[in-house]
């Protein structure tokens, strides 16, 4: 899988190719504007990392190159501007996913996933995990070919863990990915754990490994 | 409060007044030594003329007496008796009072003499001549009822000279100061003030214009600092989320370093909604967020409702809504969707456990009430970085937004502390 990141911020840019190299992902770091371009002509990636302010140009006049192209690289804008113009009118020239700065790499990593299972398994929807088996269209979940019942956020959950294998997991970011930006608003994020406590002992009761480790003071990781 | 035109009026009327009081004992003295003169040289006239003819028309003693008898009867303010001795005074004025015969009402009257002697074939005569004159109390009388009317017309001329000064010479003032009234730093530029041909006004328009650009020209420059700082602050901030996550995947991570590691994450992520929030509230203030849609406010609780939901079950709160179907309003998207955020957060986090929550929208108005003890400062609570609780997460600005977004489309927010409850009620 190849993603391209592009952004000004080389610190930034390191620290997501660093956590993303994990994923099996190959990344390439366009800092400005030209560059970007440059790779955009050359090259197919399955996701953009896209910052809108660049030096050299507008974020936005990317995304209007690619679709002049008719590229079908998958788009993510990272943006701290955090405008909901901007926002708005990303999605509407193209871009699949917008994610507003400050961000968990975590939450960055399971959305480039499911951006790429979308536009990569149009036809089987099936990830497959060990025995667990998760259709993304129906938004089932299958341990050994038997039902397993979750509720929405645990359903969430597991799909974000299985984006962060072998990651750990603040409760922080977890509590983000399922409430929202607004998570912050709160100090207490025990939900989380109410909701990973079920989630595991549904998956244990189907049979399924008990892959998800409880890490000290910290929050979870999915072990493989 | 007197108003400006008023204390001058007040002044120039007690000016009036006294001057008025003292003109009346001048005018009566001044009135009275021109009568008198005038009687004593009327007096002496006539007496010369007696005189001249008495003696050129050679009357005989008999005749005199005749005469006087005469006199007495049709003239009785001339007389003239024979005296025995000769005369050794001069001529002498004097001042009689006495009773009016034919003016019952009037008691007394006063009159003006002049005596004199002459010699009439040998005989010495008393000449004596007598004007009435008007008595000084009445003269005083007179001149005090017409000062006093003078007064009054004075008066009325004052007040209505006043008035038409008021609203022709000071309307420019007036005018300004309603221009200053309806000025508000957050919302106007420039402060539009009535042309004017009085200097001081002129001058005064002047120095308003100048402070009121410096103000702007400040206020925008705050803005502007605001969200330059914020814009400024956001990379870094990114990048300490960033470099704290990387931190957590360590392999060799003790649980007491993980412990500090996640200590560090509650802070890190105040620090970005404090920043957010600020940026949020400049965007505002800067009239971004210009596009408005027709929003259902009730899908819009409906949403955040559910993306609270685990903070709500959390603390096992009670939460009764009672809405209509749909409650449209014209609005951004964005602030709408912030506005309840705040509310609803709010609610939430101050509320204590297994308390409740009570949302309801009627007569266009939205009211959130929970549970609480004590009553906050309505005065200073939706002011930035006034934090009504020790709050660890609290970016002490949910208030401030939620004022800023509701003063932007002109909503009404207000707080009220009722039966153990906390009300914040929007009026739409």
């Amino acid at each position: 899988m190849k993603i391209l990141i592009v952004e000004d911020e080389q610190a930034l840019a390191q620290d997501m190719m660093q956590y993303l190299a994990h994923e099996q992902y190959l990344c390439e770091w366009a800092p400005d504007y030209r560059t970007a371009l440059e790779k955009i002509h050359g090259y197919e990636y399955d996701c953009i990392l896209l910052d809108l302010m660049l030096p050299g140009g507008d974020g936005l006049s990317l995304l209007q190159e690619l679709k002049d192209l008719n590229k079908q690289d998958g788009v993510i804008i990272i943006s701290a501007k955090n405008a909901i113009e901007d926002k708005v009118q990303g999605l509407r020239l193209g871009a699949d996913d917008y994610l507003s700065k400050p961000f968990h790499h975590a939450e960055l990593a399971a959305r480039i996933e499911s951006l790429i299972r979308r536009k990569q398994f149009d036809s089987s929807n099936v990830v497959v995990q060990n025995e667990l088996s998760i259709d993304i269209h129906a938004k089932t979940v299958m341990v050994n070919n038997v039902l397993v019942n979750l509720t929405k956020k645990e359903y969430e959950l597991l799909l974000f863990f299985l984006g962060n294998k072998n990651r750990v997991l603040s409760k922080g970011a977890l509590a983000e990915h399922l409430s929202g930006d607004f998570a912050d608003m709160f100090d207490n994020h025990d939900f989380v754990y109410a909701h990973v406590k079920n989630l595991k002992r549904k998956l244990k009761e189907s049979g399924y490994g008990d892959y998800i480790k409880t890490i000290y003071g910290t929050g979870y990781k999915w072990e493989t | 409060m007197t108003k400006l035109l008023h204390k001058p009026l007040k002044a120039f009327a007690v000016y009036a007044l006294i001057i008025l009081a003292v003109s009346i004992p001048v005018y009566v003295l001044v009135v009275d030594y021109i009568w008198i003169n005038e009687l004593d040289e009327n007096n002496w006239l006539t007496l010369q003329h007696i005189k001249q003819r008495l003696q050129s028309e050679a009357f005989s003693n008999d005749e005199i007496e005749n005469l006087n008898r005469i006199w007495g009867e049709l003239h009785p303010g001339v007389s003239i008796l024979k005296i025995e001795t000769r005369p050794i005074q001069q001529d002498s004025i004097y001042e009689i009072v006495r009773a009016n015969v034919y003016d019952l009402d009037d008691e007394e009257d006063r009159f003006r003499g002049l005596a004199s002697y002459v010699e009439i074939n040998g005989t010495p005569y008393l000449l004596a001549i007598e004007t009435n004159i008007e008595e000084s109390d009445e003269t005083f009388l007179a001149i005090a009822v017409v000062t006093f009317l003078f007064f009054v017309v004075l008066i009325t001329g004052f007040i209505l000279l006043n008035r038409r000064i008021a609203t022709k010479t000071w309307k420019p003032f007036y005018q300004t100061l309603e221009a200053l009234h309806s000025f508000e730093l957050s919302k106007d530029n420039t402060i539009d003030l009535p042309a004017t041909d009085i200097s001081e006004f002129k001058e005064l328009h002047q120095s308003l214009e100048q402070l009121v650009n410096n103000n702007v020209a400040t206020y925008q420059l705050q803005k502007a600092f605001t969200e330059n700082a914020s814009h400024e602050l956001q990379t870094p901030i990114a990048l300490l989320k960033s470099k704290l996550d990387l931190l957590l995947q360590e392999k060799d991570v003790t649980p007491e370093r993980s412990e500090i590691l996640n200590a560090i994450e509650a802070p890190l992520s105040r620090l970005s909604r404090i920043n957010k929030n600020l940026l949020v509230l400049a965007k505002v203030e800067n009239q971004q967020y210009s596009e408005r849609e027709q929003l259902d406010v009730i899908a819009f609780i409906g949403e955040t409702q559910s993306l609270f939901e685990d903070y709500i079950t959390d603390k096992a709160l009670i939460l009764q809504s009672k809405t209509p179907p749909t409650f449209i309003v014209s609005a951004n998207a964005f602030l709408l969707e912030t506005l309840l955020h705040n509310l609803f957060s709010n609610a939430i986090r101050h509320t204590p456990k297994r308390g409740s929550i009570n949302l309801s929208l009627e007569n266009k108005t939205l009211s959130f009430s929970n549970s609480g003890n004590t009553a906050l400062d309505a005065q200073h609570l939706f002011e930035r970085f006034f934090s009504a609780s020790k709050d660890k997460v609290s970016s002490g600005l949910g208030l401030a937004i939620i004022k800023e977004i509701t003063t932007k489309y002109n909503w009404q927010i207000t707080y009220r502390f009722e039966n153990e409850f906390h009300i914040f009620s929007i009026t739409f």
